[in-house]
């Protein structure tokens, strides 16, 4: 009888265990489900509503994208919301988790939402693959008001797909009081960031943290002139003279440990270093500043632009657009929900709610207004770089990244770091 | 033998039972067998059989994941040969994901088997007080979602974090140390870079010496964590395996005057070995399939040193947008498995038959 007894059991148990193996991949479904109910309240006013743009009055609209947080999804709510106010549609924000699968699953399966998040960096696979929409002549206001860094982010082969949804930069992230009683300025330049990081450095406290990856490091590419690829990525350009004494410049502050990678801190990334005091400095975007005021409320901080290398300021724009895809069932009601939520008026009703910035120039003043120690961030637009390549190039960054930290670790040098990334390059090239 | 004899009596009187009512479900009996079973075989064909022939399909294509699947481009053997046979960024991952998961494998499989052989034993001994407490226990961590337990490691294999608290010697870097154990090893010895044959000969794009790392420090936690939750399913197969011992063979050894170390070596063991050939082998195959523990944990970090070839196929079909070549990783994988499951047969079945 106990035999037996245990035998059910282990039986009942692989059961269990095979159903929640399913239960994974049931999971994401679910959450698909459940976030289409719509919230009643956004219906409800598209009803009550029955004003202008004839030809929206009832239509259906997905906008997906991910969650970042409850705040940035009640706002984008909220926007969406007032367009439906305005028009009589019935759009809604839906935000997926694990949203690249689940991107990838509805745009292959030939059923995508009608208007979805694109982050520069996965535009070319999606442009690539034809499955995104080019932004139709007229349909945005004014396209030219958007910052041309940001344009051009969003443009693939000459085409281009969408208008970006807010943008972020890189920027030099520091403490006021401790520089000061370092007594050393806001460095401007390399030397003065070697003097700085030096000067800052204590035993319980680096100069500067920073992340060794890519999206960190290129800054430093930029500012000496150099660069990964060539403009058009058809050709790897690592391989230079400035891309050498620009990396072996950051390689050294790590070997002096006057830089400081933020694991080797215990922290989980450079802005927990920098909120915990382990580091003095630090180069991170805008998301950074919410985090601190919520995590860290103790924590001061300024923010000033990137140290100019040899060849001038660089740094980077990371960036994000609605996009709208190739079969979208009604494309003219998709597109006019990306204008309204990018246009000057959406744009900085969008922004003004958060720490990312609006992509339109004409509305930055106004912004800075209510942000004004945040102006470092913004003026970075006027020669950031973009981040994105082509499809398969995670590749080339994943080989960067794996090299940047054996240099960290010191079990690699520089010229293994472009040796090795120039030819993982040339082959996805 | 004795299992023979005490299971003959029940068999026969299955048979006899089953007689009338043959007869009178004769006609209905193969349409109500697929009905029975359809529930379940239509799942599987869904859920399993098509998602694994468009796997293969897949392979043979050059397929982004993101426009319609029959739009893609046929490419043959492209994604094999990128995989196995040119030198390249694809290759050397490849094989940097083979040779982690392989270091895996090792440590994990033996450990865990044994380690819940000897837990059974242990608990499957008559004169232990509270058994059901124990086994409980043991088999917790497993029916715990492995994405909740790895987070809560992440968190006590900081540098600042429990287990370092809890050990004696200086602080490890757990998660962040992508130094192999092996080179570490060597490295009390002062011996820091490879003799020439190894670090200038190369398979698959990677140097000899670094097939030869060992696992990092931070697949070392991973293996760690692993060991901890799946020792407890394993160790329940070993308690229902020795359950199934008839007592009549142990008191018949002792009789014999069986000591107790004889016992364990000469009865306890060959008749446990269709058990030991199933957790070894359920091993292996989880194993090679590692991926829960690398999303949520170190996301095939530091330096690659926990890439595994489950974690490259989701990289390479769901960031990368190489879902082609994504397929083929899954193919070799899977030919992989059945490779050492034909093995641990094959040792398992020369020492006896299972």
């Amino acid at each position: 009888m106990r035999r037996n007894k245990l035998v059910v059991l282990v039986l009942a148990f692989a059961l269990i265990a095979a159903a929640c193996d399913g239960g994974g991949g049931a999971t994401t479904t679910t959450a698909g489900v459940t976030t289409t109910a719509a919230p009643a309240t956004t219906t409800t006013a598209a009803e009550t509503t029955t004003t202008a743009a004839a030809t929206l009055e009832g239509v259906e609209l997905k906008l997906w994208g991910w969650s970042s947080s409850d705040a940035e999804n009640t706002a984008l709510s909220d926007l969406v919301a007032a367009f439906n106010e305005a028009t009589g549609a019935k759009a809604e924000f839906q935000p997926q988790s694990d949203y690249d699968t689940t991107l990838n699953t509805a745009l292959a399966g030939g059923d995508p939402p009608d208007v979805f998040y694109v982050d520069s960096f996965r535009l070319a696979d999606l442009a690539e693959a034809g499955q995104l929409a080019p932004v139709p002549e007229g349909v945005i206001d004014d396209p030219d008001d958007i910052y041309p860094s940001l344009r051009e982010a969003f443009t693939y082969n000459g085409t281009w797909y969408c208008p970006p949804k807010d943008f972020s930069t890189l920027a030099l992230v520091y403490d006021p009081a401790a520089l000061d009683a370092a007594g050393v300025a806001v460095p401007t330049s390399w030397d003065e960031l070697t003097a700085a990081a030096e000067a800052l450095t204590t035993d319980t406290q680096a100069g500067l943290a920073m992340g060794v990856e890519y999206p960190r490091w290129a800054v430093f590419l930029f500012q000496a002139g150099a660069n990964l690829t060539n403009a058009d990525v058809t050709e790897i350009t690592l391989d230079s003279p400035e891309a050498t004494a620009a990396l072996q410049y950051v390689a050294d502050r790590y070997a002096d440990d006057t830089f400081v990678r933020p694991s080797d801190v215990d922290a989980g990334w450079a802005g927990e270093a920098y909120g915990q005091g382990k580091a003095a400095m630090t180069i991170e975007g805008n998301w950074i500043v919410g985090y601190l005021k919520d995590s860290f409320p103790d924590r001061q901080f300024a923010v000033a632009e990137l140290p100019a290398g040899p060849d001038g300021k660089g740094t980077f724009a990371f960036t994000v657009c609605y996009g709208v895809p190739a079969n979208a069932a009604n494309p003219d009601a998709s597109w006019a929900l990306v204008n309204y939520l990018t246009n000057a008026e959406g744009a900085l009703a969008w922004t003004n709610a958060f720490n990312v910035m609006p992509a339109r120039v004409s509305v930055a003043d106004d912004w800075l207004s209510s942000h004004p120690e945040l102006e470092a961030f913004v003026t970075g637009a006027d020669y950031a770089h973009r981040w994105g390549f082509k499809p398969g190039f995670g590749d080339v960054t994943g080989v960067f990244n794996e090299q940047a930290n054996a240099i960290v670790d010191g079990d690699a040098t520089v010229t293994d770091l472009i040796g090795e990334t120039v030819a993982a390059g040339e082959d996805v090239i | 033998m004795a299992t023979q004899v005490g299971t003959k009596p029940r068999r026969l009187q299955l048979r006899r039972h089953r007689g009338p009512q043959r007869a009178r479900l004769d006609w209905r009996e193969p349409y109500l067998g697929w009905l029975f079973t359809a529930p379940a075989l239509i799942g599987l064909v869904i859920f399993l059989v098509i998602p694994i022939i468009a796997a293969v399909w897949v392979s043979f294509r050059d397929w982004n994941g993101l426009s319609p699947i029959f739009e893609s481009e046929p490419v043959g053997l492209a994604n094999y040969r990128e995989l196995l046979l040119e030198e390249g960024v694809r290759q050397r991952d490849f094989a940097i994901s083979l040779r982690n998961n392989l270091y895996y494998v090792i440590g994990v499989v033996p450990v865990q088997s044994i380690l819940a052989f000897v837990i059974a034993v242990i608990l499957n001994q008559k004169f232990l007080k509270g058994k059901g407490f124990f086994r409980t226990a043991y088999y917790f961590p497993s029916i715990t979602s492995s994405i909740a337990v790895t987070l809560i490691f992440v968190f006590l294999f900081q540098t600042n974090g429990a287990i370092n608290q809890a050990l004696p010697f200086q602080d490890i870097d757990w998660l962040d140390n992508a130094r192999g154990l092996i080179h570490n090893f060597l490295g009390v010895f002062g011996v820091e870079d490879g003799p020439a044959f190894l670090t200038e000969n190369e398979f698959m794009g990677l140097e000899l010496w670094d097939w030869l790392a060992g696992p990092s420090v931070a697949m070392t936690a991973i293996m760690m964590l692993v060991i901890w939750t799946t020792t407890g399913t394993l160790m329940l197969i070993f308690l229902a395996g020795l359950q199934n011992i008839p007592v009549s063979v142990e008191e018949a050894a002792i009789v014999d005057g069986a000591n107790g170390v004889q016992r364990f070596f000469r009865i306890t063991i060959p008749l446990m070995r269709p058990t030991i050939f199933f957790v070894v082998t359920l091993g292996l195959i989880g194993t090679w399939q590692v991926f829960d523990q690398i999303y949520a944990g170190t996301a095939g970090g530091p330096r690659k040193t926990t890439f595994t070839p489950a974690y490259l196929i989701y990289f390479q079909s769901f960031t990368n947008s190489k879902a082609g070549l994504a397929g083929a990783i899954a193919v070799i994988l899977f030919a992989i498995i059945m490779f050492f499951t034909w093995i641990n047969r094959k040792i398992i079945r020369d020492t006896g038959d299972v």
